[in-house]
């Protein structure tokens, strides 16, 4: 009898815990997406000139706002969002939106997920509204810019979701549009690390580098009238 | 571009810098943040060091939401002077310009003068001149316009007012008198009329290959004006005066002529209404086409405007029916005419009433203005006081509300309070794709739209015998509709006269008189009882053309002059235009047809059939306004955005509220 009502109350416990914490039933699939997501490396571009670009390398990465005691949202909002609202996988040449919270994309409710064109508006809660375009055809990374006031908690340009290729260059068709420079430079990943490669003669922390170089933490890419930083973010 | 510091560098004690962000012309700005990582911008002054510290130092404990704040002035363990400032995360003004080569959106205009000129005002009021206002220092940032580089502004007084000191600042926005060094706040008024000028068209009025070319220009030329809307000129030509003395004497006085200007040139508003007779009619003779259209405005049958009390009685009566009951009556009055031997008594009531309408607007000629001010109806009283009102939240838009969470243009504010009414009078900015767009759409419905009619026509009356007299009746039906679509369509938006407008127009009819003329033949039903105007008797000649040949048909002149006559006499671009009051207009239809009846009761001696006239007229005006774009009230805007379906997303587009800006800049993606 004793151990009866023990092994009721366990399972009370259980289902209030459940009750309790209202979590939507897509739960198995968030938690596949924290696993997926453990393995999004995230880069901090600081760029003269030109501004702070965040850019995101791996599958599938989740927009939600920062959280504190587990690991924040890839693409982390000040807003009055979920910690993880919405998730972006890319899938072969495709990108897909999974809604997790009320969630449109150019006006259609999302119940749970859709392919992502270049020119979508992705709505957030309402008052989030976040833009997301793939702007090179040479390219399948795609961009999610900010458009409502919603940011960071640092001022951020936009962010990157590296597929290929991240393109900086003086064309409104890179990734990265950076007025001044004469040429282009390309941001790839290869065997889990970011590598960068361009015509230009650049130099890495000051030393001269090849045409082809991996890009470390902390790294200063010094060109004749360029120069940005890479930092890894936690 | 060289910086002097790397990332990562801490000049100052508390700061790492991120990123450089630009060089301005007193030194570098970097973005940077403090040990906590609060967001700054510092910049470090290099030359100029005693001008430019002076002036940082006056203004830094100055709050305003327009201006960016200087937190500190620091310096580093070279001695460099550093100033820490608000870091503001929005594009400048000279980026948002660039988005815009042919000029901005009006309402993107009025938000930009509105955050400057409110910040201007608070340096003005405490004797600050910025100096150095360019689009280069203004900002937009989710918490409104700001003003940077406050740094070169300089402390009025009389001793410095005239003091030699270095020239600086940019020398496209840079006042003549600043050559001689003398710096009022006259200056800012100058820079801020030369920003006007190139936000509304895109480029700065004086430019050249050399510095020394653009300050003698500064000095001597006059500025073309030429481009800019005709309203506008005169405020940005006194804003623009070479003699500081008689330029424009403050920054609110150039806001508030400007926002006036603009109503009156996009909402062809009563602005002198309200204010003085003597004014009004000063005015109306600047503005014959503004006056035109703002009675017309308040009338419901456009083409009678300010007619006397009975009929406006009549008007409003029409205005209070609900739209079915519209429908119902004008089609039962229209079957009336059509079916009824109501000819005569029609257009002879026409004739009268044109008339007399005519007399009317002689005497309004002779008496002047205050006689037609009178006579407006009282709505139109309403309509002018709530125009000023929205005049007077325009040239105040940040003045009261100091600390914004969000940029709020001048315009939706006012849109919120009333509804901004837009007239086809009202000038706009309508891209060449989208009038493109519009043209080709409305053509297309014009088809279907055409064949409707007819088939309504066909099945009503006993005009129409068999298959192929309803297919003459709707091609031309449709041509001519088309010959009043496209023109219509190019003018709409734009300014001109509606005499040249209506003499266009009757060119126009000529050709489709023409081939309505001709086709018959090609479809053999030339001698119907379609046709039979059933007034034989001698030829009549004009010269060597014959308008009747006696056999009680009509020639082909006859059909000509038919078609130029009612293209001429109804102001169709406003039954065509996008901004017209409701897609479908019964009043306007059966006003079509009342000057139809009456053009084919004058044509009734050359044996012009009359059933076949009325008809006709009824037809192309239901069929132009059926296919004829037009735009939802709540949906007007002063520049045409493409449709939220082709809308792509923009990097960093920060105002919800303007959608124009936003597609504006998809297309740099």
């Amino acid at each position: 009898m004793n151990s009866g009502t023990l092994n009721l109350d366990r399972q009370r416990r259980k289902n209030r815990w459940y009750c309790d914490t209202l979590v939507p039933q897509q739960e198995a699939i968030l938690k596949g997406h924290t696993v997926a997501t453990s393995s999004c490396k995230k880069y901090m571009l600081w760029i003269d000139g030109v501004g702070a670009w965040q850019l995101c390398v791996g599958q599938s990465f989740i927009i939600g706002a920062p959280s504190f005691e587990k690991q924040s949202a890839d693409i982390a909002l000040l807003a009055n969002i979920s910690r993880m609202h919405a998730s972006i996988e890319r899938n072969g040449e495709e990108w897909r939106l999974t809604a997790h919270q009320p969630t449109t994309v150019s006006g259609r409710t999302i119940d749970q997920d859709t392919a992502l064109c270049s020119g979508d508006e992705i709505r957030l809660a309402e008052r989030v509204r976040l833009g997301f375009r793939i702007p090179s055809i040479l390219s399948t990374s795609a961009i999610i810019d900010f458009e409502s006031d919603h940011r960071p908690s640092h001022s951020v340009d936009g962010v990157i979701l590296l597929a290929d290729h991240c393109l900086l260059g003086p064309r409104r068709d890179h990734h990265i549009f950076c007025t001044r420079w004469s040429e282009v430079v390309v941001l790839f990943s290869n065997g889990g690390k970011l590598r960068c490669r361009s015509k230009a003669a650049l130099s890495v922390d000051g030393k001269i580098a090849g045409d082809s170089f991996d890009l470390k933490h902390g790294c200063v890419v010094t060109g004749e009238e360029l120069r940005f930083r890479v930092e890894q973010m936690e | 571009m060289k910086f002097t510091f790397a990332p990562e560098a801490r000049p100052l004690d508390g700061y790492t810098i991120k990123r450089a962000v630009h060089r301005g012309g007193f030194g570098e700005v970097y973005y940077a943040l403090s040990d906590a990582g609060k967001e700054v911008a510092l910049k470090l002054l290099n030359n100029n060091l005693d001008i430019e510290l002076r002036g940082v130092r006056q203004c830094l404990n100055l709050k305003h939401a327009n201006l960016v704040t200087i937190f500190d002035i620091r310096q580093d363990a070279d001695d460099d002077h550093w100033v820490i400032m608000e870091f503001v995360s929005g594009r400048g003004l000279y980026e948002v310009l660039q988005d815009y080569p042919g000029g901005m959106p009006l309402d993107e205009v009025l938000f930009w003068l509105g955050g400057i000129a409110a910040g201007l005002r608070f340096l003005h009021d405490r004797g600050i001149v910025h100096r150095d206002l360019k689009p280069a220092n203004v900002f937009q940032d989710p918490g409104g316009v700001k003003i940077g580089d406050i740094g070169l502004s300089k402390y009025i007084s009389e001793s410095r007012r005239s003091a030699q000191t270095q020239s600086v600042g940019t020398v496209y926005y840079m006042a003549p008198e600043v050559a001689k060094g003398r710096y009022g706040r006259e200056v800012d008024v100058y820079a801020m009329g030369i920003m006007l000028y190139e936000m509304i068209t895109g480029k700065v009025p004086f430019d050249g290959q050399t510095t020394a070319e653009i300050l003698m220009k500064h000095l001597t030329a006059e500025p073309d004006l030429s481009c800019l809307p005709e309203e506008i000129r005169p405020v940005l030509s006194a804003a623009l005066e070479k003699d500081p003395d008689s330029r424009t004497s403050s920054i609110e006085e150039l806001e508030r002529q400007f926002c006036q200007s603009v109503a009156t040139a996009d909402t062809a508003a009563p602005v002198p209404l309200v204010t003085s007779a003597p004014q009004a009619a000063a005015k109306s003779v600047e503005h014959p086409r503004a006056m035109a259209s703002e009675t017309e405005v308040e009338n419901d049958i456009e083409s009678a405007p300010a007619a006397p009390v009975g009929v406006a009685a009549l008007v409003a009566f029409w205005n209070v029916i609900p739209a079915p009951l519209q429908w119902v009556t004008g089609g039962a009055v229209a079957l009336l005419i059509l079916e009824s031997g109501m000819w005569h008594s029609v257009a002879v009531g026409g004739m009268i009433g044109g008339v007399a309408y005519l007399g009317y607007q002689l005497m309004s000629v002779f008496v002047g203005e205050p006689f037609r001010a009178k006579s407006a109806s009282p709505a139109m009283a309403a309509t002018g006081s709530a125009v000023s009102a929205r005049h007077q939240r325009t040239v105040s838009p940040a003045a009261d509300s100091p600390v914004r969470s969000h940029p709020v243009p001048p315009r939706p504010a006012a849109r919120n309070t009333r509804q901004r009414v837009y007239t086809p009078a009202t000038l706009r900015k309508i891209a060449k794709a989208h009038r493109a767009t519009d043209v080709s759409t409305s053509i297309a419905v014009s088809l279907a739209a055409s064949a409707l009619v007819t088939a309504a026509v066909f099945l009503t009356t006993n005009l129409l015998k068999d298959s192929a007299q309803a297919v003459y009746f709707a091609a031309v039906t449709m041509l001519a509709a088309w010959a009043l679509i496209i023109p219509s369509k190019i003018w709409e938006g734009r300014s001109g006269d509606s005499f040249t407008r209506r003499l266009c127009l009757a060119s126009l009819g000529l050709g489709v008189g023409f081939v309505a003329a001709v086709l018959p033949e090609y479809l053999l039903i030339g001698d119907d009882a379609l046709f039979d105007g059933s007034h034989r008797g001698a030829p009549v000649l004009v010269g060597r053309v014959a308008v009747a040949d006696g056999t009680g048909f009509p020639t082909v002149a006859c059909f000509m002059m038919f078609f130029a006559a009612l293209f001429f006499a109804r102001r169709w671009w406003w039954q065509v235009d996008s901004f017209r009051k409701a897609r479908f207009r019964v009043s306007s239809a059966l006003f079509t047809l009342v000057v139809g009846v009456v053009i084919t009761g004058m044509l009734k001696g050359f044996s012009f059939p009359e059933a076949l006239g009325a008809t006709w007229a009824l037809a192309i005006s239901a069929v132009v306004q059926l296919s004829a774009g037009w735009t939802p009230a709540e949906d007007r805007r002063l520049s045409s955005a493409p449709p939220p379906a082709a809308d792509q997303a923009g990097p960093m587009s920060v105002d919800p509220q303007r959608p124009v800006a936003k597609a504006e800049q998809a297309s740099f993606n």
